[in-house]
């Protein structure tokens, strides 16, 4: 269908349309510089036009997520397709995705509706640990994680423990630290061509970054848990690392009193699915005091409704008498412009997954576009009531959304995932046969997911 | 001329049990299944029809639908049996959906599809052993790991009621005991096995604790483990057995209980709760999970499914005005005037009495199955099915929540039970 978006407001960095009221065209699944001929014109008077959401950091599917909704916390897999849809968003990425967890990962993500997903592969460094020791063979390793990556239909890279420990003290002689492991993926990633989303500590902020274009830093602001940690995470911004900050969520957690919810993943830290409830404020600062294009926004913990956590967040952001009153005076004293929401809520996190053909409105990119109901004279401490929900969703040039109410609940979805064309060489042998599962049934067959893309 | 047989090797998921072994070779000849190597006696009665504990004893398998007329089962078109099982099932005022554990995650999405369409109550066939399980999470939390890190990192493993070599046969060797870790590279020489239960069973030969205890002593015995880990009372245990558990148990780094049948026998709620408990407490200084030992292949996938659907791994009843209503309570049979059983056999577990009360009150019962039991036997239609994982293409979940895809190895002619399922919502 060609569809004319009129009289909105457009907001895109990267073209720098910054509210400009300019017509959009759509042509089937892609955005076009004009059109002849509409079959449908959208109005958009007093709206503002902006692409499709991508949640960089959506923890919807990780293993064992499931048992959560033991504490009536969550909603279906169903329900959240449809928040993330009335929210704006077109897609979302699961964070935790390891070797033998990625069917169930994609078979959840396969049952999420509506928004296209992806997940990152988070590695076990302790598969790799001699090979990192010698950094002789690094080649067998970047062939052997393309490989993994491939066969998991993965996005991206992802390591939640960036050393090598071990829980037996048997096995101390192969321990790694985190200095020696970040120069051994700094050369992976310079002679290789790969980059890590590293998931944020104190520990990997003080370390030098020689390659900040190879990393990314997950949840930001959980780490930066003092003003010096800020400085440090300021300056590897400020030095071309990208971040996420990692917001812990606004909304009351589920009733779980304190009870342990850990699932094992084979690391030396079980991953905990219910933390103790963190402190809102160091990410907001650091968003606040950061002046770069570094920064995407992103929630900390699991995703429970993107429609209430996420604007008080946005609005926290862009209107100072909206922030939380403890210690607000301590905070910088900037707010986010809806340029910089765009950025940090699409832009950004597009370029970061190499979806190159979201998070923008220029030709050629996919019609994922979201109109939002915001009047020009609406004050920012109004903007959450307004971003919370959008009025006009169209993903690949349908109309999801129209009106508030969910018009087409069988939209296309797909799986992204990288293509890499990777040999299989003996490493990748040696990591598969410490498993109970078969190679053949470890990698991710067509039947688990849904519509798969590969991406080149 | 000698006419050249061709053979095909191929790998096959077992769906003997909720292990979902994935190491079967098979060996396949003119469309026809010659040899399994790697299977268990349950995976040998899945692949050639033969009785689970009687393996040279051949199953009935069923080929055509059938119908009771005049107290007899006929054979009927596949139409007609469809047509009839939408019938009693429709015209049902309370339907019941029961089994489902030994059914792929297909069919068991039809049929939760089927309840709501229908309004029916679905019953998994083993609630009355996972409810307590998932009672005893929401009040102790969980530390949740696949068998996966349970083989390479378990050094301490405990059986309370399970016998592993009844259920789930090769789950001793491929996963918790004999299989050789990563970090436990000697098998079994680098655990420490214990078990509980009620006889001196085979675990006793290699388990270097086994407590023998009687009916009813569960809960005194967990008292006592409890009385004498650090901290507790130190109270003289009323149960022989518990100062030793609590020894054994104290001295785990990574510890697992898995749990089988035997331990919701009796007072099962709280013993669930009370072993929930213990794992919670002794996790609090060392790793320890609590884990159900499923015997049904894919009875993990049936809970996964309701827990992301419905929010409750429980029984959902859509019969209800106002909504569905879940319920943890093993289903009372008074209350139902039709049932459509799958995956499982019904009146092989159900009591006596109950069977007899259904009978008599001529609830009429539509049975789909791969082979002949006693629940087709009682039925009034029987639906035969295509055998998933051989005969049709399916996906399970093992018993520690990882799907896998099964294949399509044989033809045949009879439908998968996701496509009757599907078919009977069509029908209706």
């Amino acid at each position: 269908m060609n569809i004319k978006i009129t009289g909105g407001r457009l907001y895109d960095p990267a073209q720098g349309l910054d509210g400009v009221q300019q017509d959009l065209f759509i042509k089937g699944d892609r955005i076009v510089s004009s059109l002849q001929k509409p079959d449908r014109v959208i109005s958009a008077a007093g709206r503002v036009v902006v692409p499709g959401g991508i949640d960089l950091r959506g923890q919807v599917a990780t293993y064992g997520l499931n048992f959560l909704r033991l504490w009536n916390g969550f909603p279906s897999l169903e329900d959240l397709g449809r928040l993330y849809a009335a929210a704006g968003y077109t897609h979302v990425h699961e964070p935790f995705l390891t070797l033998y967890t990625a069917g169930y990962v994609h078979r959840q993500l396969a049952a999420i509706p509506l928004v296209d997903t992806s997940a990152s592969l988070v590695l076990n460094l302790r598969d790799l640990d001699n090979y990192l020791k010698s950094l002789d063979q690094l080649e067998e390793v970047a062939q052997t994680l393309k490989s993994l990556q491939e066969k998991t239909r993965s996005l991206d890279f992802r390591l939640l423990e960036p050393f090598v420990r071990y829980r037996q003290s048997f096995y101390s002689h192969r321990t790694l630290d985190t200095a020696k492991t970040l120069e051994a993926l700094t050369r992976l990633a310079r002679e290789f061509d790969l980059r890590f989303t590293l998931e944020a500590s104190p520990e990997v902020l003080e370390l030098p970054c020689p390659e900040p274009r190879a990393f990314h830093l997950a949840v930001l602001g959980r780490a930066v848990t003092d003003d010096r940690l800020l400085e440090l995470a300021l300056a590897r911004l400020a030095e071309g690392v990208s971040a996420d900050l990692g917001f812990e969520s606004p909304i009351a957690a589920t009733p779980l009193d304190g009870k342990p919810v850990k699932i094992d993943l084979g690391g030396y830290y079980p991953l905990d699915l219910n933390p103790a409830a963190g402190d809102l404020l160091p990410a907001l600062r650091l968003a606040l005091a950061h002046q770069g294009p570094g920064l995407a926004f992103s929630l900390g913990g699991p995703v429970r409704n993107p429609l209430k956590e996420f604007p008080p967040l946005f609005s926290w952001l862009c209107d100072r008498r909206a922030r939380p009153l403890v210690d607000a005076q301590a905070l910088p004293d900037r707010e986010f412009s809806l340029m910089d929401w765009v950025w940090a809520t699409r832009t950004l996190p597009a370029k970061i997954l190499g979806l190159g053909d979201r998070g923008h409105l220029a030709p050629g990119a996919r019609a994922d576009v979201a109109l939002f109901e915001l009047p020009p004279e609406i004050p920012p401490a109004s903007w959450a009531k307004y971003f919370g929900q959008c009025h006009t969703l169209l993903k690949a040039g349908e109309t999801v959304i129209e009106n508030y109410e969910l018009v087409a609940p069988k939209t296309p979805k797909a799986t992204y995932y990288r293509r890499r064309g990777a040999k299989e060489g003996p490493l990748l042998s040696e990591i598969c046969q410490y498993r109970s599962i078969r190679p053949e049934n470890l990698w991710v067959p067509e039947e688990l997911g849904r519509a798969w893309v590969g991406l080149d | 001329m000698q006419e050249t047989v061709q053979v095909e090797q191929q790998s096959l998921i077992c769906t003997g049990c909720g292990c979902l072994c994935d190491d079967l070779d098979v060996t396949l000849a003119q469309g026809q299944l010659q040899e399994v190597a790697n299977v268990c006696l349950w995976g040998l009665s899945r692949f050639f029809p033969t009785k689970r504990l009687h393996p040279k004893k051949e199953r009935h398998r069923l080929l055509e639908p059938l119908s009771r007329l005049n107290g007899r089962l006929q054979e009927v078109p596949y139409t007609t049996a469809l047509e009839q099982a939408a019938q009693i099932l429709g015209q049902a005022r309370r339907p019941l959906i029961y089994g489902l554990t030994n059914t792929g995650s297909w069919a068991q999405e039809a049929a939760l599809q089927l309840a709501r369409k229908i309004k029916a109550r679905l019953e998994p066939a083993d609630l009355a052993f996972k409810a307590p399980y998932y009672h005893s999470l929401r009040k102790h939390g969980l530390y949740w790991a696949p068998l996966e890190v349970i083989r390479d990192e378990a050094d301490t493993v405990l059986f309370w009621g399970a016998n592993p070599l009844h259920t789930c046969p090769r789950h001793l060797v491929r996963y918790s005991v004999f299989a050789r870790g990563r970090y436990t590279e000697r098998g079994v020489e680098d655990r420490q096995v214990a078990a509980v239960d009620l006889y001196q069973t085979e675990m006793a030969k290699f388990c270097q604790l086994l407590v023998q205890i009687e009916p009813g002593q569960e809960l005194s015995l967990l008292q006592g483990i409890g009385a004498h880990l650090p901290g507790g009372s130190g109270v003289k245990p009323a149960v022989k057995g518990a100062r030793k558990l609590a020894k054994f148990l104290s001295q785990a780094e990574f510890g697992v209980i898995f749990f089988g049948r035997g331990a919701t026998y009796n007072q099962g709620l709280a013993v669930l709760d009370a072993l929930g408990g213990l794992a919670a407490r002794l996790g609090e200084k060392q790793t320890w999970a609590l884990f159900p030992l499923s015997g049904d292949f894919n009875s993990q996938g049936l809970y996964h499914l309701l827990l992301n659907e419905l929010g409750a791994p429980e029984a959902p009843d859509f019969g209800h005005e106002g909504g569905v209503l879940t319920s943890s309570t093993p289903v009372d049979f008074h209350e139902f005037d039709a049932i459509l059983v799958l995956g499982a056999d019904l009146f092989w577990f159900l009591p006596e009495d109950q069977a007899l009360a259904l009978q008599k009150r001529q609830v009429p019962v539509v049975s789909m199955s791969p082979f002949a039991n006693r629940t087709t036997s009682c039925a009034q239609v029987v639906l035969p099915t295509a055998l998933a994982g051989l005969e049709a293409a399916e996906v399970a979940y093992r018993m520690d929540g990882l799907p896998l895809v099964l294949k399509k190895l044989l033809p045949t002619a009879l439908p998968a039970d996701r496509d009757i399922l599907l078919d009977l919502i069509q029908a209706m």
